[in-house]
């Protein structure tokens, strides 16, 4: 099982529109996806139609294994479930740490209700805590949406510095551009310096801005049911395939 | 068409994790609207865009699935097995004339793992499917349950399944759509309502169908009714017959000729002398054309046991003797077939029915009006003293002759209980039976092995030429067979005498006496 956490220490950057799209992708190359709604701000959960389970918010949750694995809820899509949770911190760590555990009853609960997951997928609160170092250690890949600006910038600096501090392995940072606007100057310069200053960090795809993913909050659905064919959905099918298979597409 | 439409139906049933089915079986065409109007806050939506694909119904001659609850479909080249409560089965290959041990291994094969060896799979119906999948909708459209419509027509009529499967996470839906399905009127959780809705009236080959007796009836009526429900029998394999479909056919075509010539001949007295000899002769006449056939049947289904039995470098031989009855059952099926479709056949075979529909053309004989019990009783016993009596008698220097008519007489009291096992205690009947069975299976093969080895002689004479010489390699092999069926011949023949002291306990001579002769005392 492999978890990949999608997360930024900025808000507004299409981290939500990232998981949903990089989930359906995943589900559609045929594993077995969870998607795990941990941002209270964050609508993965609301992008699929589920809705929120009253029942996640009790303290008591995750000592009762069978109430988590109830809640989790299928998409409409093969292979694609959704947890649609808002989950304290607290919960939060566990939760990770028993996702990974083998042993633990939630695995084991999740196995024996025939969803052993391939991938679990994090929508995760933007949070620059203990929580963060416990899913950078937790997650085997970080997806990281950077806006080419300069604020962004600073903030995926702090991000690296903060990987420095903690020793924490920074292979695992899979940062990426979004909402790219090919036309400003400003966008193209920071990607270039960049990409410079951190050569290795950054996959080679950039999502662009695009209205189709804004589209999203109205149709409830991952771009490439409604949009097939547009820039956005060929950039995040590109993004799966760099992430899965290291296959740099030429767009 | 949306990935949203495409990651819906059959693939997406077999991958869901978790995922279960629930199956409902209607045999008429399903109103949707019922089923939503009884889902306040759901949509239910159906894709439209289907297009009706023709499927065989499959099964054997005597509907073996059918009568184990199963329904066996094929749709262009796959297998789709239909049980209650079960997830469907699915085999991509096509079933058609085929035996299931000749099916290449997948679920549908393993499935019918006991379905009849010498049954061949036929199209016992046909008609179209539409598969149209469907989801279960709440106020935000998300899907909550899905689903599979099959709309199933023939000519005869028409049915629904409707195939559920749970979503993760909304299970009280699914409960609620469940309910919606199961309070449709007509609706089934047995296979059997798609039969009952396609094909309505569809006729059941049954090899031995009951036949009501009174223990007063008159004995002339007995034998009509019981010849007359075996020539329809007979009649049913013809068509199966002329299509080569198996070789079951032709035996139970056979058995069912023979049931009747054994009422005309043990039930001595009931029909006049002359007509009993008319009767006698006429369906003789009818079986005898088909005697040649069921030999070489029983020689081919054999086939591998004949390799079994002699060394390797012998079975060239062998092969060009199996040849030679392949090429002359052909010729024989066609001799036959044509026989079965010409108009004289047609003609007697309806005159027959008619002859033995009621006793109005039948002239009755001394016996004729003895109740059926008492006849029964006199007819059995009389033939089971005869039987006890021979066997006794059998030691090891007891001609063959002895023991082949010991075979001959144990089959006329099977006939004959079977015939009036409807008159007698079922129990006491199924403790007589068993054992009379095994002597009955001992002493077939005994015969077996015998014409076996007279038919390979026969077949050598008629291979050799003027001078009297065979083929070496046919020689041979023929000369090894009957070596070891000899042997086998002989070791059959000395276990008549214990597998008749099995039979002749102190019980079943109890039992043979309180059920057939006590009333006497």
């Amino acid at each position: 099982m492999k978890i990949i956490a999608c997360y930024s220490n900025k808000g507004g950057v299409g981290k939500t529109a990232t998981s949903v799209n990089l989930a359906h992708a995943y589900a559609q190359a045929g594993k077995q996806v969870l998607l795990c709604d941990l941002d209270p701000q964050g609508a993965s959960g609301f992008y699929f139609r589920v809705k929120p389970s009253k029942k996640l918010t009790d303290a008591r949750f995750f000592e009762d294994v069978e109430r988590f694995t109830k809640a989790i809820r299928a998409s409409d899509f093969e292979g694609l479930d959704v947890l649609p949770a808002n989950l304290t911190f607290r919960d939060f760590d566990v939760f990770l740490s028993r996702m990974r555990n083998k042993r633990s009853r939630l695995k084991k609960a999740l196995v024996s209700a025939g969803s052993d997951y391939d991938v679990v997928l994090l929508d995760c609160p933007p949070n620059f805590s203990t929580l963060s170092e416990n899913i950078f250690k937790a997650a085997d890949e970080i997806v990281v949406p950077v806006i080419p600006t300069t604020l962004s910038e600073r903030t995926f600096d702090q991000l690296v510095r903060f990987f420095d501090e903690h020793k924490l392995r920074k292979k695992k940072l899979r940062a990426f551009f979004s909402m790219v606007q090919k036309r400003k100057v400003l966008h193209q310069e920071t990607m270039a310096s960049m990409r410079k200053l951190y050569p290795k960090r950054f996959l080679q795809t950039a999502v662009p801005f695009a209205a189709d993913i804004e589209k999203m909050g109205q149709h409830r659905a991952p771009v490439s049911t409604y949009a097939g064919r547009s820039a956005a959905c060929v950039a995040y099918r590109a993004l799966f395939d760099e992430l899965e298979n290291g296959v740099v597409s030429t767009q | 068409m949306s990935e949203h439409k495409k990651t819906r139906g059959g693939s997406t049933a077999r991958r869901m994790p978790g995922a279960f089915e629930d199956l409902f079986f209607l045999p008429s065409v399903m109103d949707t609207s019922a089923v939503e109007a009884a889902l306040p806050g759901f949509s239910v939506v159906v894709e439209q865009d289907s297009e009706a694909k023709p499927f065989s119904l499959l099964d054997c001659h005597d509907q073996s699935l059918r009568a184990k609850g199963w329904m066996l479909i094929e749709i262009g080249d796959a297998l789709q097995l239909l049980q209650k409560e079960q997830r469907p089965l699915f085999q991509n290959c096509s079933g058609k004339g085929r035996f299931i041990q000749d099916l290449p291994s997948g679920e549908v094969q393993a499935a019918l793992r006991d379905f009849p060896k010498l049954r061949a799979l036929m199209q016992i119906g046909a008609g179209k499917l539409e598969e149209k999948n469907f989801v279960v909708l709440d106020e935000l459209q998300k899907t909550q349950v899905r689903g599979v419509i099959w709309s199933m027509t023939s000519t005869s009529g028409q049915a629904t399944l409707v195939r559920l499967q749970r979503l993760r996470g909304y299970e009280r839906t699914y409960q609620k759509v469940s309910t919606a399905f199961a309070d449709l009127p007509d609706c089934a959780k047995d296979v059997e309502a798609l039969y009952a809705g396609l094909f309505p009236g569809m006729e059941t080959y049954r090899a031995k169908p009951d036949i009501q007796l009174g223990r007063a009836e008159p004995s002339i009526e007995v034998a009509a009714d019981i010849i007359h429900t075996y020539l329809k029998v007979a009649r049913q394999n013809e068509s199966g017959m002329v299509a080569d479909i198996d070789t079951e056919f032709l035996h139970d075509y056979r058995v069912s000729l023979r049931k009747i010539r054994s009422v005309i001949s043990l039930f001595k007295g009931v029909f006049s002398e002359d007509q009993t000899v008319e009767l006698k002769r006429v369906f003789s006449d009818i079986m005898a054309p088909t005697g040649r056939m069921r030999d070489l049947d029983v020689y081919l289904l054999e086939k591998d046991m004949y390799f079994n039995l002699i060394p390797e470098h012998l079975h060239s031989g062998l092969q060009a003797m199996f040849d030679r009855f392949q090429s002359e059952r052909g010729q024989e099926l066609s001799r036959l077939s044509r026989r079965l479709r010409s108009k004289a056949y047609a003609t007697s075979m309806k005159h027959l029915i008619e002859t033995f529909d009621g006793i109005g053309q039948l002239q009755p004989g001394p016996n004729a009006d003895r109740g059926a019990y008492d006849y029964a009783c006199a007819l059995i016993w009389k033939r089971y003293r005869k039987v006890c009596k021979i066997a006794r008698g059998i030691t090891d220097d007891t001609p063959d002759e002895t023991v082949h008519n010991l075979r001959i007489d144990c089959k006329k009291l099977r006939y004959l209980m079977e015939f009036f096992a409807p008159l007698f205690d079922a129990k006491g009947f199924k403790l007589i039976l068993k054992p009379l069975k095994k002597l009955q299976d001992n002493l077939g093969l005994f015969n077996d092995y015998s014409v076996q080895q007279e038919a390979l002689l026969a077949f050598v004479s008629q291979q050799s030429n003027t001078q009297g010489r065979v083929d070496a390699q046919v020689g041979l092999a023929v000369g090894g067979l009957i070596a070891v069926l000899d042997q086998r011949q002989k070791s059959e023949r000395s276990r008549v005498i214990a597998s008749f002291q099995h039979f002749d306990s102190p019980e079943t001579r109890n039992l043979f006496r309180s059920l057939f002769h006590d009333k006497e005392e």
